[in-house]
């Protein structure tokens, strides 16, 4: 009895556990990342993206990997500002696996995801928290490898937090011309790596700043949208 | 035929102090008299008929709880709805009895012996005293369970000897009448059943001939049979004043477990509940937990309900609790669960139940697509539906962060931004009186973040979201 709760507090280890860090990949469907990560984002557990500034792109990393998975829910709990339907489904994310979480207080929020994820019908968690303690990041993250689950961690810091927490994989982004410009701090199984950009041009020409900047000339292409009885008179 | 009448001489006493761990003397009491009393209470003297201040002589930490009829027809109805699991035909007898036909029974549980243990299971179970007696007319099996005769007799020949022995007091007549038959000298009932009815019937009148008569009538009462209601509805008054939420836990698990005893035989589940909370001086206040795929077993909705009431403050104290079903529907197995590969413990649905528990019913949202212009009202965040709409998404590019209202930039921008993209005119909303003409761009400020501004006719220019 007491060897079973030792067991369920994780403070028993046993031989037959050696197996090393997961090695199973997916695909980030972003070629070179997949290449610098070798074979792309972790198939569970918790990864941390410090991000900076919200809007540099770092959704638009997720988007291709989100966009594959419509078997189980995908859970968004507290992003900083609305979530557009419109963008996502753009995306070819299913609208009606996603579910959005807002909570009052950070502890909810922290709640909610481990909720989520031990129900077991969540494949891809995104969460939007300032910071996070070693036990909640290692619940977390013991949470998403019991239930096949992926946790991105956005946090709004330039800098990644110390390397004590226990997550998967600890990167950061930072803005670039055409993507993002990512460091790997931290990626279970592997050993540190040299910096590497993500090149998004190819998904998104149009937010890519162009090689050289040009002045804005008259000719730039208007698209119009006109609705309803006054789109006549004007056009 | 053969009938078997239960008696239940405390009914309202016995499930107010069901479970509650109560040692002390209590009684029920009506217009001044003990109607009630639980063992304790025996003990010391008091019996029924026992006047008020004279138990209170007797014993001084004496509890006493008004007696109510009404009361305690709604708790032989839930009796009977737990009864109804192992006897067909059975009529209600309030306010404290129950006549059930046996003879239906006993093919399906050999013999009155093994339909007497079933019957008796969810009796002991709740706590309750009872009296029990079988014969062979229903007034019959009543008087004898009433003079606590407790046996269950299978001839009619033992059934007319205990009545002929029985005395005139304890034979259910009228008391006037019971008192003219004793100045007769007829103090048994068998000296009264001795004698030819029509000359009873000249002296006496009616009543007692008709009574005479019962007493062989072996055939049902003229009312309809006890049929369980549809829907299930509760309520359960609390012995002691329930001063924090976390002590609701108790009496609503026994709601719970009488729900999940209501539903699993008739395969049903609900799609919420509804708890009542009746306070002592306040208004009575419900509280309403959903669960979108229905549910039963009664460990879930105690689980859904106690994240509800973790957050409850209550403004003053409980007196009595119930609970109503919203939205019955068949239980199905999740069926398209069955091939897959799952390593859940909950459905989608139980899930979103929980979040709402604990959040609150507007945390937990799905965004819905909507067809217009205007990119604040293009898509709205409402709650989950089990059945997602399908909508066609705008092919112009639209940022996926957005804010509710947009901001303005103090500056136009400048050459440190870049332009990426625009304009791209959005005017509409004429008909509802939120009339927009922005041109938006997209663009790229100083820091790397990609924004998509609007100017306005007015050449405000404000930041809408990100393209993060």
């Amino acid at each position: 009895m007491a060897l079973l709760q030792l067991e369920k507090d994780r403070l028993v280890w046993r031989a037959r556990q050696v197996t090393g860090p997961d090695q199973r990949r997916q695909s980030s469907f972003y070629a070179n990342l997949d290449a610098h990560l070798q074979g792309g984002w972790p198939q569970t557990g918790l990864v941390e993206l410090a991000c900076g500034l919200s809007g540099i792109g770092e959704l638009r990393l997720l988007f291709p990997l989100l966009a594959q998975s419509h078997t189980r829910l995908q859970i968004w709990i507290n992003p900083p500002a609305q979530l557009n339907g419109q963008a996502l489904a753009q995306h070819g994310i299913s609208l009606s696996k996603t579910l959005l979480i807002r909570s009052q207080s950070p502890q909810h929020a922290l709640w909610s995801a481990q909720q989520s994820l031990n129900s077991g019908c969540c494949s891809h968690l995104i969460l939007w928290a300032n910071s996070l303690t070693a036990p909640q990041a290692k619940r977390l993250q013991i949470a998403a490898k019991d239930n096949q689950a992926l946790i991105f961690w956005l946090h709004p810091q330039a800098k990644p937090s110390t390397s004590a927490l226990p997550v998967s994989a600890r990167l950061s982004l930072a803005p670039l011309a055409t993507g993002l410009h990512l460091q790997v701090h931290k990626y279970q199984g592997q050993w540190p790596q040299h910096p590497c950009q993500v090149d998004m041009h190819a998904l998104w020409p149009s937010l890519a700043m162009p090689a050289v900047v040009p002045k804005p000339t008259p000719t730039l292409r208007r698209h119009i949208t006109l609705v309803g009885v006054n789109a006549h008179k004007l056009q | 035929m053969q009938w078997l009448y239960l008696h239940f001489s405390s009914l309202q006493l016995d499930s107010l102090l069901y479970q509650q761990a109560y040692h002390q003397a209590c009684v029920l009491v009506d217009k001044n008299q003990v109607v009630q009393a639980n063992a304790e209470a025996l003990q010391m003297g008091i019996k029924t008929g026992t006047g008020l201040a004279h138990a209170a002589l007797l014993c001084a930490q004496i509890k006493v709880v008004a007696y109510d009829a009404k009361k305690e027809h709604r708790l032989l109805s839930q009796l009977a709805q737990c009864l109804y699991q192992t006897s067909a035909t059975f009529y209600l007898d309030p306010p404290q009895g129950l006549l059930l036909q046996t003879s239906d029974m006993l093919r399906l549980y050999e013999g009155i012996e093994g339909y007497w243990q079933q019957l008796q299971h969810p009796l002991i179970e709740r706590g309750l005293n009872y009296h029990y007696a079988s014969a062979h007319s229903p007034l019959a099996a009543k008087v004898l369970a009433y003079a606590g005769n407790d046996r269950l007799l299978k001839h009619p020949r033992q059934v007319h000897r205990l009545l002929s022995q029985l005395s005139i007091q304890h034979a259910l007549l009228d008391p006037k009448l019971a008192l003219q038959l004793e100045r007769l000298g007829l103090n048994t009932l068998g000296q009264a059943q001795a004698l030819p009815k029509s000359a009873l019937g000249q002296r006496l009148g009616k009543t007692l001939v008709t009574y005479l008569h019962q007493l062989e009538d072996t055939s049902a009462p003229a009312k309809p049979a006890y049929q369980p209601p549809e829907r299930f509805r509760q309520r359960l008054e609390l012995l002691y004043e329930i001063e924090h939420s976390s002590a609701l836990r108790f009496p609503l698990k026994r709601l719970l477990t009488d729900l999940e005893a209501f539903l699993a035989p008739r395969q049903l589940r609900v799609a919420g509940l509804s708890l009542g909370l009746n306070y002592r001086e306040h208004e009575a206040q419900k509280m309403h937990v959903g669960c979108n795929d229905g549910e039963y077993r009664a460990e879930a909705w105690l689980s859904l309900f106690l994240l509800k009431l973790e957050q409850l403050r209550l403004p003053a104290p409980i007196i009595a609790i119930s609970l109503t079903t919203k939205g019955q529907m068949p239980w199905a197995p999740l069926s398209a669960q069955l091939f897959e590969p799952t390593q859940g413990k909950l459905t989608t649905g139980q899930l979103i139940s929980r979040l709402q528990s604990k959040l609150g019913d507007h945390a937990v949202q799905q965004v819905y697509l909507r067809d217009d212009h205007r990119p604040e009202r293009s898509f709205y965040q409402g709650m989950p539906q089990s059945h997602y709409p399908s909508q066609q998404a705008t092919t112009f590019l639209r940022p996926s962060l957005l804010f509710t209202l947009p901001q303005a930039l103090h500056h136009k921008p400048d050459q440190h931004w870049c332009m990426l993209s625009g304009p791209e005119r959005i005017q509409s909303g004429w008909w509802d009186n939120v009339n927009i003409c922005r041109d938006y761009f997209i663009a790229r400020n100083p820091y790397g973040q990609v924004c998509w501004l609007f100017r306005t006719p007015t050449q405000g220019w404000f930041l809408h979201g990100y393209f993060s």
